[in-house]
């Protein structure tokens, strides 16, 4: 079953996978994008509010608009897409990576590819990963389940809504849900301070006067059927349900917003070495994994909060991608980057040195911080120093550093974030 | 007063459970009177339990406690009414199933009445999945004699039903001060039991069967005959291949009463009519006191005891082979102590807890239950963490007083047979029980017609693709042969659209997305549906030809959905 050769293979194409593909067309490589689902575009095809594509077209586009524009160069380009393309096994060997597709057309087949650039984006975490107790009714669904059923299906899911989590997708949805005409009684967030965009607490509960309640969480589910109510507890310091604060809050639907999860579960087999702090592989400056030829971007590398960003390190891994295909890759030589201070995280994990040129670094605080001060440096020697005016870990930051500033013999690099 | 009596009366005495009453009653006795708390309630049956009495029927009253509500299925209307079969079996669990299948093996016409939107809805899709070797069940007792006989039929279920069974064996570990004491009394108790292929382990043998076994260990035995299976694929399996030889299940079907002529059931009342009867199969469940009670045969009461179950993640699914378990001293031999099994899909079940509970269709799961299950069974595995649970659930086991099964032709009404208080083994148990209670069943017939083989029964059911199960050439011809195979609908499982179509349109059709789940395992894996959800209901509502804000998620009023949006209606995929 040997199949079609390509120099790179993009898996998944939303945003970062459509970028990814892009590039490395345009660095001359021949590329294959495949996607699961009917039509690309990834989550953003039920991203219909705007404020897309701000970063990059200067523009204020809805998530369909944003994707589209790729779509259309992908199109013009010629790039093969395999659409409701299903990866059944992914195997690293010789000659490349091989790997075993089905779909309706084709049954089963392979294709084997010198790069590959895994771009599949993320899942949310699901009911019984936050330990919610109780019968398990109709009516608990997560907040992507809810824009997925609300702006592509054109269904309703409920009529009496309960947030649990301040994550971006949840407060967006709170607001779509009452331009559909139901009622949200309010906004859940276990922790102290909102998960989300500020920008989206204002413009999605603010301006619709849906509270926003902190430091309390739901702790049991009501009705057999459908959910009839949701008991509300408010929180302790670490975060455990204080009893006697228990509030009986009368619903049909419960909507989780709790986190996302980078999926990377194909990469597994492969050994790929997985960042426990932003739950993707971890990537040097060009977005290639600890596996040669094998790329990583978008929101299966980290979860972003704006898909401008997404498309950067799609494009990057695109042309890193063809670049290792097309035999002119430098023999990379990777030096740490270590997060230190306040800081969660940082992407990427190592630069390769040996590339040069400049590295964008991308990383988020671990606590909110006024009056924030960033510095990098290596050998003992500051090579970079930034203030903030706040940093917050719901917003990611990003800076490029010009990799000619690092002095010889370099070790390693330290990203220090303190208040 | 007779002695027995006495004996019951001294002992409630001992309680201080004065405003209690026994009396006898045929063979049994009964309990009536008040108590205060629902303990009490249950101390007292225990209390009249074992004195020589058939069975012991529990009608105390506790003061401000509610009855166990009963889910009743909405529909009504005469849709049943008047059709006439030999043989009707209340319940649709495992039990239920079983013996529909084992009785189309005759040439009878057979109905199974389940008040649920499908079967496999109760304790028969809430438990672990075992099927035990037997030790566990007491001497003498038809728990014990059922369980032996049960799990030696599984290999010849599984093979003809197609259903997956892993003889995993599993490994009983005994702690520091029980293991010289034990273990020659254990193998006896074996050998005495009938229980197959007792293996005695040192503590190093356990290390080498198990190496993330619990340092606690100081060795115990192996009992290879130990299986795992998917309980609720069982019992639709058991389903359908008794719907292809010619039985009918009537779902959102509930037995209310039944229609007596001397001393005779004619039929039995249901929610959608009238159903005549030449005889009738009592298996259900936690309810069967009830269903005793409407023939006037209420000799046994039922309570229910409930079981937390945690799932832990199929990433550590490999981390080890066979069933654990380190029984201790002093723990009721009915909780089963339990312990971490594997299952046919690659996680492993931690549990069950063993609660009783006044409510009795109640699966509503509690912290203290899962903090009790992870601070006793977790360190059987030296490799788990609380965070690999990726979801628990409960189930109610159907106990009587006598804490043994009941599998036998009513005493007192020809044409009824109880297959009733059938908690744990009972899984381990149907095919045997099955075998016992169709045959009953065709005795009773037998004594009014001639009843014949069934000419054209088939065994093997009839198997559509499970494509996980199949090499990638299997793969690629089924998809070549159904497209819809070749389309995955839930990417975490690999469920493909076609499996999906199958499952709807299986003999026991799947109308709800979590019959879906049951049968195709969409929607059951690491995003718990999230994404595969939208599009299992819009399969859902075209194969059925139902709108999408008809489609439930289980029984009827389970709505996914409170309608359109306000532009919407229809996919726009
Ligand atoms: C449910 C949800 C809702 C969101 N809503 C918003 C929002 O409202 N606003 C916002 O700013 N951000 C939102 N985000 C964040 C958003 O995901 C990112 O901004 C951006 O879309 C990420 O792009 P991506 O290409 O990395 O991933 P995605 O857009 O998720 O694209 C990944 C693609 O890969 C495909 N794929 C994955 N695995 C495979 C495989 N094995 N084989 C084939 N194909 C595969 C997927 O089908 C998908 O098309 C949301 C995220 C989620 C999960
Ligand atoms: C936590 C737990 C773990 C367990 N683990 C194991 C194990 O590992 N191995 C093992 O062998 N056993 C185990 N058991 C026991 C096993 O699950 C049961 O013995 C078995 O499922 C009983 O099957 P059943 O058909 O009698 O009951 P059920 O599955 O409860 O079926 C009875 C059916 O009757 C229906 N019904 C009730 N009243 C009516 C009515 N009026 N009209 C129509 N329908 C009606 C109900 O809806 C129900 O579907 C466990 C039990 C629990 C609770």
């Amino acid at each position: 079953m040997s199949g079609a050769k390509w120099d790179v293979a993009v898996i998944g194409a939303g945003p970062a996978g459509l970028a990814a593909a892009i590039a490395a067309n345009k660095a001359g490589a021949r590329v294959c994008l495949v996607e699961r689902e009917s039509r690309p575009g990834g989550i953003l095809k039920q991203c219909i509010h705007d404020g897309f594509g701000l970063v990059r077209f200067g523009q204020k586009l809805s998530g369909p608009e944003y994707a589209w524009r790729d779509i259309q160069l992908a199109k013009e380009r010629g790039i093969k897409l395999f659409t409701d393309t299903f990866l059944l096994e992914l195997e690293a060997r010789e000659e490349g990576f091989v790997l075993t597709l089905q779909n309706s057309e084709q049954a089963v087949f392979q294709i084997v590819t010198r790069a590959l650039v895994a771009a599949t984006g993320c899942r949310e975490r699901s009911a019984r990963q936050v330990f919610i107790h109780g019968q398990r009714p109709a009516g608990v669904y997560t907040a992507g389940t809810v824009q997925r059923l609300i702006n592509i299906g054109g269904h309703l899911p409920g009529k009496n809504c309960v947030i649990l989590g301040s994550g971006d997708i949840g407060l967006i949805m709170a607001r779509r849900l009452t331009l559909e005409g139901a009622k949200v009684q309010g906004v859940y967030e276990i922790k102290a301070e909102p998960s989300g965009l500020t920008r989206n607490i204002v413009q999605c509960l603010e301006d619709y006067n849906i509270p926003l309640h902190l430091g309390a969480t739901v702790t049991k589910v009501h009705g057999s059927e459908r959910v009839e109510a949701v008991t509300i507890s408010q929180v302790d310091e670490n975060l455990r349900a204080l009893p006697g604060t228990e509030e009986y809050v009368p619903c049909d639907t419960l909507v989780l917003s709790v986190g996302l999860i980078p999926e990377n579960d194909m990469l597994l087999p492969l050994g790929v070495q997985i960042d426990p702090r932003t739950g993707g592989p971890a990537v040097d400056q060009l977005m290639a994994t600890g596996q040669a030829g094998l790329y990583s971007c978008g929101n299966a590398l980290h979860v972003n909060d704006l898909v401008d960003y997404v498309s950067e390190s799609g494009e990057i891994a695109g042309s890193s991608a063809a670049r290792f295909s097309l035999g002119k890759p430098d023999r990379p030589c990777h030096l740490p980057v270590i997060p230190q201070g306040d800081i969660q995280y940082v992407v990427p994990q190592k630069l390769d040195i040996a590339a040069g040129g400049q590295a964008v670094l991308y990383f988020r605080s671990a606590r909110t911080i006024a009056n924030a001060s960033l510095e990098i440096s290596a050998g003992g020697q500051v090579l970079l120093q930034k203030k903030y005016k706040a940093v917050r870990p719901p917003e990611m930051e990003r800076i490029v550093l010009d990799l000619a500033l690092l002095p010889p013999g370099t070790e390693e690099l330290s990203l220090n974030l303190r208040g | 007063m007779t002695e027995k009596l006495n004996l019951v009366a001294r002992e409630l005495a001992k309680l201080g459970l004065t405003a209690v009453y026994p009396r006898e009653w045929r063979r049994s006795v009964v309990l009536e009177g008040e108590v205060d708390t629902w303990q009490q309630y249950i101390a007292a049956g225990y209390a009249a339990a074992g004195k020589g009495y058939k069975g012991v029927v529990n009608a105390i009253k506790v003061r401000g406690l509610e009855q166990s509500r009963e889910y009743l299925p909405p529909a009504q209307g005469g849709a049943l009414e008047g059709k006439d079969y030999d043989v009707v079996i209340i319940g649709g669990g495992v039990i239920g199933c079983a013996v529909a299948r084992d009785l189309t093996r005759w040439d009878l016409r057979v109905a199974l009445l389940e008040k649920e939107d499908d079967v496999a809805k109760q304790t028969s899709s809430r438990n672990n999945g075992m099927i035990h070797p037997g030790i566990a069940a007491s001497s003498g007792s038809k728990k014990l004699a059922y369980n032996i006989r049960g799990n030696r039929m599984y290999t010849q279920a599984a093979e003809e039903l197609g259903f997956e069974l892993v003889r995993c064996g599993s490994v009983v570990m005994l702690g520091k001060s029980m293991y010289q004491l034990a273990l020659p009394y254990v193998r006896y108790k074996a050998l005495q039991k009938g229980v197959d292929g007792l293996i005695p382990l040192s503590r190093r043998q356990v290390a080498r069967r198990e190496p993330n076994a619990t340092s606690l260990q100081r060795g115990g035995i192996f009992l290879p005959s130990t299986g795992v299976v998917a309980p609720y694929k069982v019992t639709v399996a058991y389903a359908e291949n008794a719907v292809e030889n010619g039985a009918a299940v009537h779902l959102n079907t509930a037995a209310l009463g039944f229609a007596m002529e001397q001393g005779r059931i004619i039929g039995v009342r249901t929610n959608q009519g009238l159903i005549r009867a030449g005889a009738v199969v009592n298996a259900a469940g936690v309810w069967a006191d009830k269903i005793a009670a409407y023939a006037d045969d209420h000799f046994f009461t039922i309570h229910g005891r409930k079981g937390t179950i945690a799932i832990i993640d199929k990433a550590l699914g490999a981390t080890q082979k066979s069933v654990l378990a380190l029984p201790r001293l002093g723990v009721k031999s009915y909780t089963k102590g339990g312990g971490l099994n594997p299952t046919v899909e690659g996680n492993l079940l931690m549990g069950p807890t063993a609660i009783e509970v006044s409510q009795r269709e109640d699966w509503s799961t509690t912290p203290e239950e899962m903090e009790f299950l992870f601070s006793r069974h977790l360190s059987l595995n030296r490799q788990l963490r609380p965070r690999d649970t990726i979801t628990y659930f409960a189930g109610v086991r159907a106990c009587t007083f006598e804490e043994d099964f009941i599998i036998e032709p009513s005493e007192h009404v020809p044409n009824l047979i109880h297959a009733v208080g059938i908690q744990s083994p009972g899984l381990a148990s149907a095919p045997a029980i099955a075998q016992d209670v169709a045959a009953m069943a065709v005795e009773i017939l037998k004594t009014t017609r001639e009843v014949k083989p069934n000419p054209t029964f088939n065994p093997e059911r009839r198997l559509t693709p499970q494509l996980a199960k199949l090499s990638l050439e299997e793969r690629g011809e089924a998809i070549k042969k159904n497209p819809a195979y070749g389309q995955i609908v839930c990417r975490c499982e690999a469920i493909s659209a076609g499996e999906i179509i199958d499952a709807i349109h299986s003999p026991v059709p799947a109308t709800s997305l979590d019959a879906v789940k049951r049968r195709a395992r969409a929607g059951m894996g690491r995003c718990q549906g999230g994404f595969c959800t939208p599009a299992i209901l819009e399969i859902l509502a075209r194969e059925t030809g139902k709108a999408a804000s008809e489609i439930n998620k289980g029984r009827p009023g389970s709505q996914l959905l409170a309608g359109e949006t306000k532009t919407g209606g229809g996919t726009r995929t």
